[in-house]
């Protein structure tokens, strides 16, 4: 890419000016966002110190006997960004592949416009359909999963004997399950808009050339398409992975949180660091809010991790290379 | 230059368009809607707090708008309520109990400062225990629990319907070998400091050993955050909770919220026993008769004045008395502070002389309980507490409250119903409904009366399921009558598990009441149907991998095979006889 | 290198096998052919999916009590693929069979995706639609209407003129604060502004939540202010400035340095290349990122539900007392029991994708072009401007006193007889 040649001439009054506004700007902007990240560790700094790591291990919710930690509400939230970045990835991958190889190509813009505006959706509308429609039809899903690969600590449902046709629908409501679902299909339209992108980008000589060595249209994808794009899957995944662990109202209106750690993702009860917050900033008193901090913070940090990775796995990788995402 | 100037101006026009139209729609919808409100001289108010009162003071606030207050209450848990009144961020709070100055659940201290606040109660009402439960397709709407057992429930040391103790307090009611799923509150609320305080007063060993148990540390007494345990459900509000339990996955779920939330889902709730040993639920009458024996804090210097205490209605021995009632409270300000002004003040006057008057008419039909005449007139002087108002001098008399009579007695707790004899602890259970069902259940295989919860969803009668095989579910419900008599004699018997649900006596009394439930009954006959037609529980569900299973999977490998191999195997062979070209050609 | 041959469109029947003889002829190397249809391709697929379906019913209503309608189309599928993928095995070699089942999987994949979706938002139109044909429904607030009332009560006209007030006070800060760091970022590169650029990458993983928490701690329970629509829009702002922010820098990278580079060596100085050519260059794309950053700021709820309290009356003041937008709103509606209540949490939600909707087509409509591109209508422009400049040059070298003219306002009636007229209207 051409880059604009460095003038160092002198320059007019309108152009300091413009400089000095322009710097402003920037000094405003990283005022307020350092400001947000350095009150948040400073509000935090409170409850961590009086914590110490047993912050991380513990997991009941009791700030105010200074009894509190993230163990649970963090595992929850990981659970449930796990189980939508297993659920999505196969969809998004799929779609893109999809959308960028397969799919007819007057169907091709539609489809990328339609999967674009998925991603605008509000999550709301998702915790809508996530309560109302998906929950009580998931709950055979649940149970055949349950029965047949209990046997996996991670399906496995307490309170319920395989085949008891009284067994309470409730313990499969309000799961990590349910609200991993409801994310994944919040998600996977931004996975799927990043993939598609990237595979959309994988040079066309490469592609004409496997064609020509004999390859199937399949074959071409898993020689050419996939490679290229190995790097827009990673990124689309941690993408959505950021977007699934920061999700609040979705996975609040569904899930009945317990401060315990629950590694049943089947089973009714889960918690997320978000909806934690969303449950507690209310009645929190001055320290109860500088757990909150602490918790919010401890989220915020998981996401820029996930996040970071995710720019440097695109930057490194082929497609990225020339990418700009 | 023009140019440039015109791609300028392009740009701005295009950002500036989105903002514009933006603008422009907000004019548009403000304009007209804003100005009634502005014209009015109240100024706008907002309040937070319980969501067990929420119901009371939403139909307030509803009817206030016509006097031109504009009233905000966001009901969001009394603990939040409190919390707001405290950073100044609300006009008025709602909460159930008092700030917390010395919380027993090792929660911080409220320190709310001296003579900024006065408490002031809105409304009486019970906490109930609003349950979802189906007998071979029909809703149980007559369970009846003990304190205990009700404790028990919420500890987690019954875990299933059919646990002998909750058979106890149920004679003759067939309960489903089914898991409880107890749902309780997640965020900080006055119904759980509530029904808390009764647990850990009334049933002290059970709670104590339940918050051992879970792990609560420091002392574990009234809370306002309940503590769970996996296998109960959380929910944030009472409507929260009661959404949850009126699910249809909500099978087996009980909850604690307010009366109301039972009535507007029209759900049953749980009878609870009182220390007369009858079975109870509060009605509004039931309520104001457990609240003669709430004491009052009446000194007027104190922080805690018109505070109450609540042993006396748990221990009350009166036969009609609900134990789970109580007051819920505002928290007036009585200074100028946070968001709180003397224009406010004014706003908030009126609207309090109008829930204290005329608003407490209301209560009973929206499954509340009206304040007694003594707490309105100390309501009325807390009133004049607050900065700004325009104090009014109400004729005590007008205000229509059910509550006041000539003599300063509570009429409605002097003309209460006492309880039926079927409420009675051991008798078997009375066959009307309860809560929002007011229908029958189907124990008692009478064609009870319609009520006036609607329920309509569980239908009228219910005489024809547990009238026997005699009758039969057919001609339950449309002809009502007949059921009721053709019951009359025999014993009743569940259809579907032949076990006897009600002595013949018991069935002989529901003829009677078949004469009252046959217009009901007779009037949503589909509704009677519906209900008749017990869905037979299938007990072939999977158990696991068995010997059906390894049938199946060999069934379907057969199918396949049946379907694939003749076309595999004539391939094979053409192709042997006529060489892989041949298989070639015999595609064409 | 083997190709297999392709079946041939005409003999898709069950002809007899031709005699051995005519058979025996070496197959003309023909190119694999990629995608399309073909009739063995449509006649094999439909065979396996009506072989899976039968078989899938012979299983589930005659061999084995199975049951769930969500078992009868797993098993179906299972059975489907594994049919169609013995049918072109009859035909092809290993490769091409692979294709054709991965094809059909990816085919899978997308419906169950796109049904999936469609079936979020089709769920919420759907149940919508009680509240939707009332006309107050967008007219009225909830100040007059309780839990019980009727859908003829009450609306949602609070939390709509909410939202649009929240997200107005979030663009009037995002997009001057936005669109200046972005170009500060790209024209003057530097230690600092590289440092920036991090934090503001940082902070777009800023989860919603907690940026609603920093205005609740800072704004409400720091400073003492209400709980308003001001607070909530600063707390969408903070929200959005990173994703605005990165958006735009992206935008303004594309565009091509060939053009800053003539605007410099024309002389221009450096404020007048960034107004005159790199922000119209980058334009469209400028709109789309702040279009899409209002999509996702009008969508948020838990920001809002943090800082803007709740009412049921319609408040135009967004400095004092609570104010709803549309998502919370709809949070709060279906909080409760009651049918009718529910119903307006799902109007709310429909009125809230339709906006949504709008938004997403109008970033469509004036994005969706590279920089550089340029509308018919400014296209126009510039040639009416090229046009101008030409007249002006030739009446520069006309001698005499054309020079007195006004060169630089051409009016329009003048300018019809030298240009092709291309309705210059605009």
């Amino acid at each position: 890419m051409l880059t604009p040649r460095r003038l160092d001439a002198a320059r007019g009054l309108g152009d300091r000016l413009f400089r000095l506004q322009l710097t402003a700007t920037g000094i405003t902007v990283l005022a307020v966002m350092a400001g947000v990240g350095l009150f948040l560790l400073l509000r935090a700094g409170q409850a961590l110190r009086a914590r110490g790591l047993s912050f991380l291990t513990t997991a009941a919710w009791q700030p105010d006997v200074h009894n509190f930690g993230i163990a649970a509400v963090l595992t929850g939230t990981v659970l449930i960004a796990f189980v939508a970045v297993v659920i999505s990835v196969p969809l998004a991958v799929g779609t893109a592949l999809f959308i960028s190889d397969i799919a007819p190509r007057g169907l091709r813009r539609t489809l990328v416009t339609l999967v674009d505006l998925m991603a605008a959706v509000p999550s709301v509308v998702y915790g809508l359909w996530g309560l109302f429609f998906l929950q009580q039809h998931v709950i055979g899903l649940s149970r055949w999963l349950s029965e047949w690969l209990g046997w996996i600590p991670l399906f496995r449902v307490d309170g319920t004997q395989p085949g008891e046709p009284l067994a309470s629908e409730s313990v499969f409501t309000a799961s990590t399950f349910v609200a991993g679902i409801v994310v994944a299909l919040m998600v996977a339209p931004i996975q799927c808009s990043v993939m598609r992108e990237v595979f959309s980008q994988a040079p066309a000589g490469e592609r004409e050339g496997a064609y020509a060595l004999g390859a199937t249209r399949w074959g071409m994808i898993r020689s050419v398409v996939l490679p290229y794009g190995k790097g827009g899957i990673i990124g689309g995944t941690m993408l959505g992975l950021g977007r699934a662990l920061g999700e609040t109202i979705a996975v609040y209106l569904i899930i009945s949180p317990v401060f315990a750690i629950q590694w049943h993702v089947l089973q009714t009860g889960s918690n997320s660091v978000s909806s934690l917050i969303a449950l507690h900033y209310g009645d929190a008193s001055d320290f109860g809010m500088s757990a909150l901090m602490a918790a919010g913070l401890a989220l915020f940090l998981l996401t820029l991790a996930v996040n970071f990775t995710a720019s440097s796995v695109v930057a490194r990788s082929r497609s990225g290379a020339q990418s700009e995402a | 230059m023009r140019s440039h100037l015109h791609t300028a101006l392009g740009r701005l026009r295009a950002l500036g368009t989105l903002g514009a139209l933006l603008g422009v729609i907000a004019g548009l919808l403000a304009g007209p809607l804003a100005a009634p409100a502005a014209a009015e001289s109240y100024t706008p108010i907002s309040g937070a707090g319980s969501t067990w009162a929420e119901n009371a003071v939403d139909e307030w606030r509803r009817a206030v708008n016509q006097y031109g207050m504009r009233i905000s209450y966001a009901g969001t848990g009394s603990s939040d309520g409190r919390r707001q009144f405290l950073s100044g961020t609300v006009d008025f709070a709602v909460s159930d109990i008092p700030f917390q100055t010395h919380p027993t659940d090792g929660s911080a201290a409220e320190r709310p400062a001296s003579g900024s606040y006065a408490y002031m109660p809105i409304v009486a009402g019970g906490t109930v225990f609003m349950y979802h439960l189906t007998v071979n397709g029909k809703r149980v709407t007559n369970l009846r629990l003990s304190g205990d057992v009700v404790t028990k429930i919420f500890t987690g040391a019954v875990k299933t319907w059919d646990d002998p103790v909750i058979k106890a307090d149920n004679p003759g009611l067939q309960l489903p070998h089914r898991t409880i799923v107890p749902v309780v509150r997640s965020d900080g609320s006055g119904s759980t400091a509530q029904f808390t305080m009764w647990m850990a007063n009334q049933h002290k060993s059970l709670w104590q050993a339940y918050c051992d148990k879970v792990g609560r540390s420091g002392a574990c007494g009234q809370t306002s955050y309940y503590p769970t345990v996996s296998g109960m459900i959380a929910q944030s509000g009472d409507l929260g909770v009661a959404g949850y339990v009126a699910q249809n996955y909500g099978e087996g779920a009980i909850g604690y919220v307010n009366y109301s939330y039972a009535l507007n889902a029209h759900y049953p709730v749980a009878k609870v026993l009182n220390h007369a040993g009858y079975y109870t639920e509060p009605t509004p009458q039931n309520v104001a008769v457990s609240l003669l024996k709430a004491r009052i804090n009446n000194d007027r210097n104190s922080a805690d004045y018109l505070t109450q205490k609540l042993d006396g209605v748990y221990n009350d021995s009166d036969r009609r008395n609900y134990p789970l009632s109580s007051y819920s409270y505002m928290i007036l300000p009585l200074k100028v502070q946070g968001t709180f002004t003397q224009a406010k003040g004014k706003t908030l006057g009126a609207f309090s002389y109008y829930f204290m008057c005329q608003g407490q008419q209301q209560a009973p039909s929206l499954g509340y309980s009206p304040l007694p005449i003594n707490l309105v007139k100390a309501g009325f002087d807390q009133i004049r507490r607050i900065p700004g108002v325009q104090a009014q001098n109400i004729n005590i008399r007008g205000c229509n409250n059910p509550t006041f009579s000539g003599d300063g007695h509570n009429k409605l707790a002097d003309t209460a119903p006492y309880p039926a004899a079927c409420d009675k602890k051991g008798a078997p259970p009375c066959t009307t409904g309860s809560g929002g069902a007011k229908t029958g259940t189907g124990s008692g295989g009478s064609g009870s009366t319609g009520g006036t919860g609607g329920g309509s969803t569980t239908g009228g009668s219910t005489g024809g399921t547990s009238g026997g095989g005699s009758t039969g579910g057919s001609s339950a419900g449309g002809t009502a009558a007949g059921g009721g008599t053709g019951g009359g004699s025999e014993p009743v018997v569940d259809p579907d598990t032949g076990q006897t649900l009600s002595p013949g006596s018991g069935a002989g009394g529901s003829g009677s009441g078949s004469t009252g439930g046959g217009g009901t009954g007779g009037g949503s006959g589909t509704a009677g149907d519906t209900i008749a037609l017990a869905q037979p529980v299938s007990v072939a569900g999977g158990q696991g991998w068995t010997s059906t299973q390894t049938l199946m999977l060999i069934a379907a490998f057969l199918v396949l095979g049946l379907v694939l191999l003749p076309s595999l195997v004539s391939r094979a062979i053409t192709g042997r006889g006529a060489g892989k070209s041949s298989g070639e050609g015999q595609r064409r | 290198m083997t190709v297999v041959e392709e079946t041939p469109l005409s003999g898709a029947g069950h002809a007899p096998p031709p005699p051995a003889d005519a058979v025996v002829r070496p197959a003309p190397p023909r190119p694999r052919r990629i995608g399309g249809v073909t009739r063995t391709g449509v006649l094999s697929l439909c065979g396996a999916a009506a072989s899976g379906i039968c078989v899938t019913v012979l299983l589930f209503g005659q061999l084995a009590p199975f049951s769930g309608a969500l078992g009868f189309t797993v098993t179906a599928y299972l059975v489907f693929l594994a049919v169609y993928a013995v049918l072109t095995g009859l035909d092809e070699d290993a490769q091409a069979v692979r294709d054709k089942v991965m094809t059909v999987v990816l085919w899978t994949a997308a419906t169950l995706l796109f049904s999936g979706l469609v079936m979020v938002v089709g769920f919420t139109a759907w149940r919508g639609r009680e509240a939707l044909p009332h006309g107050n429904f967008f007219t009225q607030d909830m100040q007059a209407a309780g839990p019980l009332d009727p859908l003829t009560h009450g609306g949602i006209a609070h939390a709509m003129l909410g939202t649009l007030t929240m997200i107005t006070i979030a663009l009037v800060i995002t997009v001057p604060l936005g669109l200046a760091c972005a170009v500060y970022l790209n024209q003057i590169p530097g230690r600092f502004s590289r440092f920036v650029r991090t934090i503001v990458e940082a902070m777009t993983a800023l989860p919603s939540i907690v940026a609603g928490l920093m205005v609740y701690a800072t704004w409400i329970l720091g400073l003492g202010m209400q709980k308003s629509g001001l607070a909530a829009g600063f707390a969408i702002s903070v929200m959005m400035l990173p994703i605005v922010i990165r958006a735009s820098d992206v935008v303004l990278r594309l565009v091509p340095g060939n053009l800053t580079e003539a605007a410099e060596a024309l002389g221009a100085p450096r404020w007048r290349t960034v107004w005159h050519v790199v922000l119209p260059t980058a334009r469209s794309g400028l709109a789309t990122a702040v279009i899409l950053g209002t999509a996702r700021g009008i969508g948020e709820t838990s920001p809002v539900l943090l800082t803007a309290g709740f009412t049921a009356a319609l408040n135009a003041d967004a400095t004092s007392g609570p104010m709803v937008s549309l998502p919370l709103a709809v949070f709060n509606f279906v909080k409760s029991p009651e049918p009718t209540m529910i119903a307006r949490g799902f109007g709310a939600a429909a009125v809230l994708m339709a906006l949504v909707l709008v938004l997403f087509v109008i970033a469509r409509v004036i994005g969706g072009r590279g920089p550089g591109h340029r509308t018919k209508r400014q296209a126009r422009r510039g040639a009416r401007a090229s046009r101008a400049d030409v007249r002006r040059f030739e009446e520069l070298r006309a001698p005499g006193l054309s020079l007195f003219e006004n060169p630089g306002e051409p009016l329009p009636g003048k300018d019809a007889p030298t240009a092709p007229a291309t309705g210059e209207t605009d």
